[in-house]
C-alpha cells in the first residue's frame, strides 16, 4: 500500500521531469510572445520524426539522435516563428482592434500545426514508429521499490536545462535583453534592443529546450506517433498553467505536480481518469485561483 | 446531384453551425477552444432522445439546444471572469473533460430487441431516425440548409440591431463598453449560452446525418477548425464563417486536387491570409464598404 504510493510517486517524478522540460520551453515562448504557441508541440514532433527517420536508416548513437531532435525542433520552430508570430508582432505594435492580431497569431499557429503534422505523416506514413529507448537494462531495486533508470536521467536533464536557462536569463547579457523584451517590449526597443531579433533568438532557445523534452519523451516511451505534437503542446501548456504563467520554478513544479498526479490517478482510477484529473485540476485552478500555484512577483 | 456532392454540401452545412458558434464568441471578443464539446453534447442528447426514447427529431433537437446552452452557461459562469488566453485554456480543459466523460458514458436500453445507446469509447450507434422516417440524403440536406438559413438570417438581422452594435462594442473594447453602461458580464453570458446552443444544434443534426458518433469526433482538432473557419471567413458578417467552411471543406477537400497535401495547403493559406487580413476575408471594413455603397441597406 505504502510501497504503491511511493512507487507511483517515483514513476510520476520520472514523467514529471519531461513535463517540466516541456513546460520550461513553453514558458519561455509564452513570456516573449504573451501568446500560446499551439505549434510548439508539433515542431518538437517534427524534430523527433527527423531523428526517427535517421535511426531507421543508420545506427546512430543516442546523443546524436538527441541532437537531431533538437536541431529539427529549432528549424521547425523558426518556421513557426516566421510565419505565425513575426508578422503579427508588427501589427500588434500598431493600432487596430485589441487582441485581433493575438487571435490571428494563435489561429495561424494552429494552421501551421496541421502543416507540420501532415509533413510528418508524409515522410513516415505508418501510425507508429519505434524510437531507440533511453536505457535497456532492468530497473534498479531500492528495497521494495523499482527505479527505472529513465527517472534519474530525466530529473538530471530537467535540472541541467533549468540551470542553463536560469544562467542564460539572469547572468548573460542576452538574457538581460530577453527579460527586457518580456517586461516592456516598447521600452526595450527604445533602449536599442532589436526586439524582433531577440524574440526570434529566444524562440530558438525555447524550441531547443522543447526538443530536449521531446527527445526524453520519445526515448522514454520508445515510440513516436503523429499525436506526439498535440500531446506535447497539451502537456507543456498544462504544466505551465498549473505552475503559474511565466515563472521558471513554477514550470518545473507544475511539471512535477502533473506527473505525480497523473501517475497516482492512473494507478487508482484508470487511464481515462488520469487525463480527466489533469484537466479538472487545470480548470479548477483557472476558475478559482486564476493564476496557478506560483504567483509572479 | 450525385452522392458525393450531397455529402460535401452536407458537411459544409454541418460544420457551419460550429463555425458560427465560434464566430459569435469571437465577435464578442472571446476565443474558445471548446465549442466542440457543445457540438458533442448536442449530438449525444439528440441521439439519446430519438434512438433510445423515440422522440421526434424536432423535440430532440430542441432538447439538445437547451442542454448545450445550459452546459455553456455553466462553463461561462465559472470562466468568464478570466481574460483572453485564460478563458481559452479553461474552455479547452472543459471540452477535453466533456470528451472523456463521453468515453465514460455507458447508458443503453433495449429498443425493438436491440441494445441502443452510448457505449463509452466504442461510440453511439444506431441513431437512425432520419432513415426510419423515410428521409433521403437530399431531403436531410434541404433540412440542414433550411435550419442554417433561418439561423444566418437571424444573426444578420441581429447584427444590424442595437444588440448587435452592443456585442461589437463589447468585443472591440470592453472597458469603454462598460464605461457607457453596458453590463458586459450579462452580455457575455448570453453570448456564451447562445453559442453553446448553436453548436448543439449543429451536433444534433450531425449525429442524425452520421447515425454514429464517438467521443473522439469531438476532440480539440474539431474545435480549432471551427475557430479557423470563423477567422478565415471573416468577423465582419455571419456569412464569413460559412465562406471559411466552404473554402476548406468545399474547395480543398471537395475538389480532391490536393489529396494527401490538403492540410499543408490549407494550413499555409490560413497562416498567410491572417498576416494580410487578421480579421478574415469578410472583415468589418469590407462589410461596411459593401453595405454602405452598393446594397443601399443604410
Amino acid at each position: 500500500m505504502l510501497a504503491d504510493l511511493a512507487q507511483n510517486t517515483l514513476d510520476g517524478l520520472g514523467a514529471g521531469a519531461s513535463y517540466a522540460v516541456l513546460a520550461l520551453g513553453f514558458t519561455l515562448v509564452f513570456g516573449v510572445l504573451r501568446l500560446a504557441n499551439l505549434a510548439y508541440g508539433p515542431a518538437i514532433m517534427l524534430g523527433a520524426y527527423a531523428a526517427t527517420w535517421v535511426s531507421l536508416h543508420a545506427p546512430v548513437p543516442l546523443l546524436a539522435l538527441a541532437a537531431i531532435t533538437v536541431a529539427g525542433s529549432v528549424a521547425a520552430g523558426a518556421y513557426v516563428e516566421r510565419v505565425c508570430f513575426a508578422p503579427h508582432r508588427r501589427a500588434r505594435a500598431g493600432s487596430g482592434p485589441a487582441g485581433a492580431a493575438a487571435m490571428a497569431a494563435m489561429v495561424a499557429s494552429f494552421a501551421v500545426w496541421m502543416q507540420l503534422e501532415e509533413a510528418a505523416t508524409l515522410a513516415l506514413p505508418r501510425h507508429l514508429y519505434a524510437f531507440p529507448p533511453l536505457t535497456t537494462g532492468p530497473p534498479l531495486s531500492l528495497g521494495p521499490l523499482a527505479l527505472r533508470m529513465e527517472t534519474p536521467i530525466g530529473l538530471g536533464v530537467a535540472a541541467a536545462v533549468c540551470a542553463a536557462l536560469w544562467w542564460m536569463l539572469y547572468r548573460a547579457r542576452f538574457g538581460l535583453a530577453v527579460r527586457a523584451v518580456i517586461e516592456r517590449p516598447a521600452a526595450a526597443g527604445l533602449s536599442g534592443i532589436d526586439v524582433s531579433r531577440v524574440s526570434a533568438a529566444a524562440f530558438a532557445v525555447a524550441s531547443s529546450v522543447g526538443g530536449v523534452g521531446g527527445f526524453l519523451v520519445a526515448a522514454t516511451h520508445g515510440q513516436v506517433t503523429p499525436h506526439l505534437g498535440m500531446w506535447t503542446t497539451l502537456k507543456g501548456m498544462l504544466a505551465m498553467m498549473i505552475g503559474g504563467l511565466g515563472s521558471l520554478p513554477g514550470a518545473v513544479a507544475g511539471g512535477m505536480v502533473l506527473g505525480v498526479l497523473e501517475s497516482h490517478s492512473q494507478w487508482y482510477l484508470g487511464p481515462q481518469a488520469r487525463d480527466l484529473t489533469a484537466y479538472l485540476l487545470l480548470f479548477a485552478l483557472l476558475a478559482w485561483r486564476s493564476r496557478g500555484l506560483a504567483r509572479r512577483g | 446531384m450525385d452522392g458525393y456532392t450531397v455529402g460535401v454540401l452536407t458537411n459544409i452545412g454541418l460544420f457551419s453551425f460550429l463555425a458560427l458558434s465560434a464566430y459569435v464568441l469571437l465577435v464578442a471578443g472571446e476565443l474558445s477552444f471548446g465549442q466542440q464539446a457543445f457540438f458533442g453534447v448536442g449530438a449525444y442528447t439528440a441521439g439519446v432522445a430519438t434512438a433510445m426514447f423515440g422522440w421526434p427529431l424536432a423535440a430532440a433537437t430542441a432538447a439538445a439546444m437547451a442542454l448545450g446552452g445550459l452546459a455553456a452557461l455553466l462553463v461561462g459562469l465559472s470562466t468568464l471572469r478570466l481574460r483572453g488566453l485564460y478563458f481559452a485554456m479553461a474552455t479547452l480543459a472543459a471540452a477535453e473533460m466533456a470528451r472523456i466523460l463521453f468515453e465514460l458514458l455507458r447508458w443503453q436500453r433495449e429498443v425493438n430487441g436491440e441494445r441502443v445507446g452510448p457505449d463509452g469509447a466504442q461510440g453511439f450507434r444506431g441513431i437512425r431516425w432520419v432513415f426510419e422516417h423515410g428521409m433521403e440524403a437530399g431531403g436531410f440536406l434541404a433540412l440542414i440548409y433550411g435550419v442554417l438559413s433561418v439561423l444566418v438570417t437571424a444573426l444578420l438581422v441581429l447584427e444590424r440591431s442595437r444588440l448587435g452594435a452592443t456585442l461589437r462594442a463589447v468585443g472591440l473594447d470592453p472597458e469603454q463598453a462598460a464605461a457607457v453602461g453596458i453590463d458586459i458580464h450579462r452580455i457575455k453570458l448570453g453570448v456564451v449560452s447562445a453559442a453553446g446552443a448553436v453548436a448543439a444544434l449543429g451536433g444534433a443534426l450531425y449525429a442524425h446525418h452520421n447515425t454514429y458518433v464517438e467521443p473522439r469526433n469531438f476532440d480539440i482538432m474539431l474545435g480549432v477548425h471551427a475557430l479557423a473557419y470563423a477567422l478565415v471567413g471573416g468577423l465582419g458578417t455571419a456569412l464569413g464563417p460559412l465562406l471559411g467552411v466552404a473554402l476548406d471543406v468545399g474547395v480543398l477537400e471537395g475538389s480532391q486536387v490536393f489529396a494527401g497535401y490538403r492540410m499543408i495547403v490549407f494550413g499555409g493559406v490560413v497562416a498567410l491570409l491572417l498576416v494580410v487580413r487578421p480579421r478574415g476575408l469578410l472583415d468589418e471594413q469590407i462589410v461596411n464598404a459593401l453595405t454602405r455603397r452598393g446594397w443601399g441597406l443604410r
